[in-house]
């Protein structure tokens, strides 16, 4: 006899994600039949607000897009303007640039950490994760001023040069870090606990997942070795030595430690810049920004966040505002599309689990 | 800035190929890794599906739409990635505003679905042969779609929220409390604006 479906209302306040979003699930004992992505709790129609600013005043909006990593979308934003004007950037605004972006796919990792572990139940791993995490946000607050939202990286360059003794700063915080990724190891990657919850579980099919719109670490997760920063390197990850980590099975368990992985290599790269870093100007001048015109064009630049592809598909039509701004965030597929799928069969138990590993967030899903 | 110096055999080829199959289309290598080809709006799915499983275009990395109100036209932007030849294929088409009408393409990539309730939502085109343009970001909304450059999102606002009494629009908060409180609050940004200071 087959059992009786019942409606299950997940969310939109659960320890999945950071933001709200629901899922609507069908169920069967507890195995789910059908899942559906409601969003719309987030939307702050900053698209719109964009098209009646100015560009510098898109700024301080953009970086609101996602709240763990709010620096690819800065970069993103000054790159596409820099491209459609031609503007040429100082060397050193580069450096520091992957400086702050690796900084913050740092700061990321040690969020996801913490929820992919709470989400296991092993709740030791969030208190020491966000807590690292705020390491992180010391320096971000130094630099920039502000913690979660920096408003650092501006078009031509970034807004400040770095503090004095700032580089050590950021190498002793570096050397913590790495002392404690072991200590991480064992309390969360090889514990039995987690390994038996994430292995198996929300698995991607490895043959589908490039059609399927995947990227990012779930896209490695399944043994595909592409990242942007080396398919298409911007800012100069052209001239820094790192590897793209791998790891087969496309599920849980590989995700978990394709991020595990990066974790190293990002701190690998924070070192190699802050080694290379020359001296000079940290800012091209840009003309007065209530005055600022930017020539008509359209292009599409993109990053890799912590989640994957960050793109901006950028139009201007040479006024003062921009003709339009559309995000592409790794979430809009990740959480809609993906979800939906893997999470049919799958137990109600692992709704969350799947859901963090993915990365999703639902304020680049509605912006 | 991007290198064009690099070697282009890739984009070259690609172009080569597109031009041979789509001769209507117009084809421009924008940067290294760049392509946008304009094409008639029915010339659209038969493309994608072309670049998708003879080019090895396998990623949807974007659909968009852009509002040109001027031209009474909405532009239609689909971004194709593909991770053999590294290249990203901007293929764009324009629609008429009044008949806000395309097809959908979500039998070729199916996260289409979503980018196509996004846009369905925002810009009110009907997708034909996608059956599930339900409420997706907006609840219960009546008025035309926010996206549409027609759309005023000032009176929007006058509309639906009222200001608190005291703070109605275009005063100055400093005036306010000064006025309630008689403590005089400089003017920082008359005083220190760059104009001045000069």
């Amino acid at each position: 006899m087959r059992e009786k479906e019942t409606t299950l209302y997940f969310g939109p306040q659960h320890p999945g994600i950071t933001g709200n979003m629901m899922v609507k699930l069908k169920v069967a004992g507890d195995t789910i039949v059908k899942a559906e992505t409601h969003v719309g709790y987030l939307h702050r129609a900053f698209e719109k607000l964009m098209e009646q600013r100015t560009w510098m005043q898109s700024f301080p909006i953009v970086c609101r897009i996602c709240v763990p990593e709010p620096d690819p979308n800065e970069e993103n934003l000054a790159r596409a303007v820099e491209e459609i004007e031609g503007r040429e950037v100082p060397e050193r605004a580069k450096y520091i640039r992957v400086m702050v972006l690796e900084l913050s796919r740092l700061a990321a990792y040690f969020l996801w950490m913490g929820g992919q572990a709470g989400t296991a139940g092993l709740y030791t791993v969030p208190q020491w994760s966000v807590g690292d995490r705020d390491y992180i946000l010391d320096l971000f607050e130094e630099l920039t001023g502000g913690r979660i939202y920096h408003m650092y990286i501006w078009a031509g360059g970034v807004r400040r040069d770095l503090p004095g003794g700032f580089p050590d700063k950021v190498l002793r915080t570096m050397d913590y870090i790495e002392s404690r990724l072991p200590e991480y190891d064992k309390l969360m990657f090889e514990n039995a606990i987690f390994q038996k919850r994430a292995k198996g579980i929300g698995v991607i099919d490895k043959d589908k997942a490039m059609e399927w719109g995947v990227v990012g670490p779930p896209l490695r997760g399944c043994g595909i070795q592409h990242d942007v920063r080396k398919d298409e390197p911007y800012e100069v990850y052209d001239k820094l030595d790192f590897v793209v980590p791998t790891y087969e099975g496309g599920d849980i368990w590989a995700r978990a430690m394709v991020r595990r992985k990066e974790m190293e290599q990002s701190i690998s790269i924070i070192r190699q810049v802050i080694e290379k870093m020359p001296g000079g100007e940290y800012y091209n001048k840009v003309p007065n920004p209530l005055n600022w015109y930017v020539p008509p064009g359209e292009t599409y630049v993109k990053t890799e966040s912590a989640r994957g592809e960050f793109g901006y598909y950028v139009v201007s039509d040479g006024s003062l505002k921009p003709r339009r701004i559309h995000v592409r965030g790794p979430a809009y597929v990740h959480g809609v599309s993906l979800l939906e799928n893997i999470l049919v069969g799958a137990n109600i138990s692992d709704v969350a689990m799947i859901m963090n590993s993915l990365g999703v967030c639902p304020p680049e899903i509605e912006r | 800035m991007i290198n064009m110096n690099k070697n282009l055999y890739n984009e070259n080829q690609t172009i080569e190929e597109i031009k041979n199959t789509f001769h209507t289309a117009e084809i421009k290598l924008q940067r290294e890794s760049r392509i946008i080809v304009k094409l008639r709006s029915d010339l659209i799915p038969p493309f994608l599906s072309y670049a998708k499983n003879y080019l090895a275009f396998n990623h949807l990395a974007h659909f968009s739409c852009v509002d040109w109100i001027e031209d009474n036209e909405f532009e239609l932007v689909y971004l194709l990635y593909s991770y053999e030849k590294n290249i990203v294929v901007i293929a764009k088409t324009r629609i008429s505003r009044d008949k806000a009408e395309f097809v959908t393409i979500k039998h070729l990539w199916r996260q289409a679905e979503t980018y196509e309730r996004e846009i369905h939502e925002m810009f009110g085109i009907n997708f034909t042969g996608n059956d599930r343009l339900n409420e997706f970001i907006l609840e219960d909304w009546d008025d035309i779609p926010p996206m549409r450059r027609d759309f005023n999102t000032i009176q929007f606002a006058k509309d639906n929220f009222y200001t608190r009494p005291g703070r109605e629009d275009a005063q100055d908060v400093r005036e306010t409390i000064t006025k309630k409180s008689g403590e005089k609050i400089p003017d920082f940004a008359k005083e220190f604006s760059v104009r001045n200071l000069k």
